[in-house]
């Protein structure tokens, strides 16, 4: 119980950190983002493996955990990662070598991530929303949050209802920066599964730290 | 903070002294010469040039600013009157030329001394410019600006034994350039995966072989070390050798892997060892065997235990730099609480110093200190939890001939000297 306590605090912790690094001066910072999502990922597998112990032998896994490996790993590294369409659609060709470029011309990630406005305002509402690349490109905030209302305004799930506060711990207006930002990743995301996170609908049988950890880490996969 | 200290390089005489700050300033000291009227001035450094080499950025495209901060300055060997060296930030590097003027040319015929243009009609006469002394200015231009070649965010720059050509590397590429092109770069490594989703290393330094101009090494977050000659092929995404440790397994813990991440990596002057340095310790590696480093040094095995703390405050995340006195028999790399470390690879020794101006009297010699891991704490010694993690020093440079070493504390540089010199 202390390892899953101290796991998710430093999983919290690693959140934090990457949430204000994107605030940084000279934007996100690649290896210090791949080096905080390795610290997610560790952590993550502790309080995984530590609630496994803890569990009793006939429990099966909550089945919350089966969208997340297929989530966590392919987006894991977008958290390091500049921009890239999440989904099926095949990526942009990347823009050529810096030999091949016309003088100053830049290299951007932004070309490769920001087809036509319309094509993207749909991609926005995808894990690649404004939290993680509004160091790669420039802030849709209004937008996103323009659809966000649009498409979650009725559904305010029940799921995503304020998490206890032992799980909010020492961030709770993080905690809800992160359901409302997110909340429509959960809803819409072209990518995530079909059906809304099994975690989400079993509410008497998953305790409110899950959710509160899912949502923690499809926040973290959206940096 | 803008004063901050974020990189120090001497030349290859010595007799120059570069630091790059936050604030994108250099400022160059020189070396006095012996002096008959002051005996004890030899050896000192003062202030020779001051210049504001990078300002801060925008970048429209992408909404970031751009740091001015200089990550590493290079010098280029000295090839006539003018020095030269590579100033780079995240984005740009630019190569300045450091000059010096002490005459001024007087009695020109079309101008007056104060330069206006004379009315012509009164040259009655035609003379030969005189050149007078004058005191002494240092000026730096900037003669090259390369730039827009990088993505992410540039970590090293090394300047090739041939002189000619240089390298630049950012967390995923590695650029080559030629001195005199400042258009064009070729990449020679390329680790950026196809889908970022699996990026699970970044480069972490790199730098040119000291006499082998086709050979480069570069680092990464993994610990590993990778050397690639550019003789086998045009883009050098595979490796000549890869230097790794495995690793023990008894030491592993939650933070392993990121304290695992070589924040420098440096040849020695011989080209026969390269060190590199993680966040606990410096390693020597001979580069015949990519098995295993053959010397470790711990640097400050008592923080690891610290790990989690170190993680909480961000300084696990610290780039501390290394380097190699001039005939190899020691490596230098710095700590917390202002310390920093030298290990005498001959005698095995190592020696913990601290600058700060209490314990650094001019002339006065530094009192090794020690750290107190653990058990009763003996007199002079500093407890792990009194130490100072704001205190960092991350960057240190030796004289690549004496013993006079020199020691950036954030916003403080220390020059020390051998009482033998």
């Amino acid at each position: 119980m202390e390892v899953q306590k101290e796991a998710q605090r430093i999983m919290t912790l690693s959140v934090w950190k990457m949430y204000h690094s994107r605030m940084q001066r000279g934007g996100l910072r690649l290896h210090r983002s791949l080096q905080l999502s390795l610290v997610m990922r560790s952590a993550r597998e502790l309080y995984l493996s530590a609630k496994v112990e803890a569990q009793e032998p006939e429990v099966p896994l909550p089945p919350s955990e089966s969208p997340d490996p297929r989530l966590h790993p392919r987006r894991e590294a977008e958290t390091a990662a500049e921009a890239a369409p999440p989904d099926g659609e095949q990526p942009s060709p990347e823009p050529m070598d810096t030999q091949e470029e016309a003088p100053g011309a830049e290299e951007t990630p932004g070309r490769v991530a920001r087809p036509p406005a319309k094509v993207s305002r749909k991609r926005r509402s995808s894990s690649l929303s404004d939290g993680g690349d509004a160091g790669l490109v420039p802030s849709k905030k209004a937008r996103l949050e323009e659809e966000e209302e649009k498409e979650a305004s009725s559904e305010v799930p029940d799921r995503l209802q304020p998490p206890p506060t032992q799980a909010e711990g020492a961030f709770p207006n993080l905690a809800r920066v992160l359901q409302r930002r997110f909340s429509g990743l959960l809803n819409c995301s072209p990518a995530a599964p079909p059906t809304p996170p099994p975690a989400c609908e079993a509410v008497p049988a998953c305790r409110p730290a899950d959710s509160m950890l899912n949502v923690l880490v499809r926040a973290v996969v959206a940096f | 903070t803008a004063d901050i200290i974020s990189t120090v390089e001497f030349n290859y005489s010595g007799d120059l002294l570069a630091t790059g700050d936050k604030g994108g300033r250099v400022v160059i000291f020189q070396r006095e010469q012996e002096n008959k009227i002051r005996p004890h001035s030899r050896g000192e450094y003062n202030v020779y040039s001051t210049f504001q080499s990078h300002e801060p950025e925008f970048d429209y495209l992408k909404s970031l600013e751009i740091e001015e901060k200089i990550n590493k300055i290079r010098w280029l060997p000295q090839q006539n009157a003018a020095h030269f060296l590579l100033s780079t930030n995240d984005k740009t590097i630019k190569l300045w030329k450091i000059s010096e003027r002490d005459k001024r040319a007087e009695g020109y015929n079309l101008k007056d001394e104060d330069g206006r243009l004379r009315d012509p009609f009164r040259i009655t006469a035609l003379r030969v410019p005189i050149l007078k002394p004058m005191d002494l200015m240092v000026e730096a231009s900037p003669r090259r600006i390369f730039a827009n070649a990088h993505t992410y965010h540039i970590n090293s720059i090394s300047v090739n034994s041939d002189h000619e050509t240089y390298l630049s590397a950012d967390d995923l590429r590695i650029n080559l350039w030629h001195l005199e092109i400042t258009d064009r770069s070729f990449n020679i490594v390329d680790i950026k995966p196809a889908n970022m989703e699996e990026l699970t290393e970044v480069i972490t330094a790199a730098e040119f072989h000291p006499h082998q101009c086709n050979v480069l090494v570069y680092s990464s977050s993994k610990g590993t070390i990778r050397l690639c000659d550019m003789r086998s092929s045009a883009l050098c995404d595979r490796h000549s050798k890869f230097f790794e440790e495995p690793e023990d397994p008894s030491s592993r813990s939650f933070f392993s892997e990121i304290i695992s991440s070589i924040s420098d990596v440096k040849f020695s002057h011989s080209g026969r060892y390269m060190m590199t340095r993680d966040y606990l310790s410096v390693k020597v590696w001979d580069l015949n065997m990519e098995s295993r480093p053959v010397e470790t040094h711990q640097v400050h095995e008592y923080l690891r235990s610290k790990l989690c703390s170190l993680y909480e405050n961000d300084c696990i995340f610290d780039k501390f730099e290394c380097c190699w006195n001039g005939s190899d028999s020691a490596v230098m790399t710095g700590s917390y609480n202002n310390f920093f470390r030298m290990f005498d690879r001959s005698t095995r020794r190592d020696v913990t110093l601290e600058a700060s101006r209490e314990s650094s009297k001019p002339r006065a010699s530094l009192k090794p200190r020690k750290v107190c891991a653990g058990g009763k704490r003996k007199k002079d010694e500093i407890s792990v939890d009194s130490l100072d993690f704001n205190k960092k020093i991350l960057h240190t440079a030796w004289h690549p001939v004496d013993n006079v070493i020199a020691v950036a504390a954030t916003n403080n540089l220390y020059i020390f000297q051998d009482k033998a010199n």
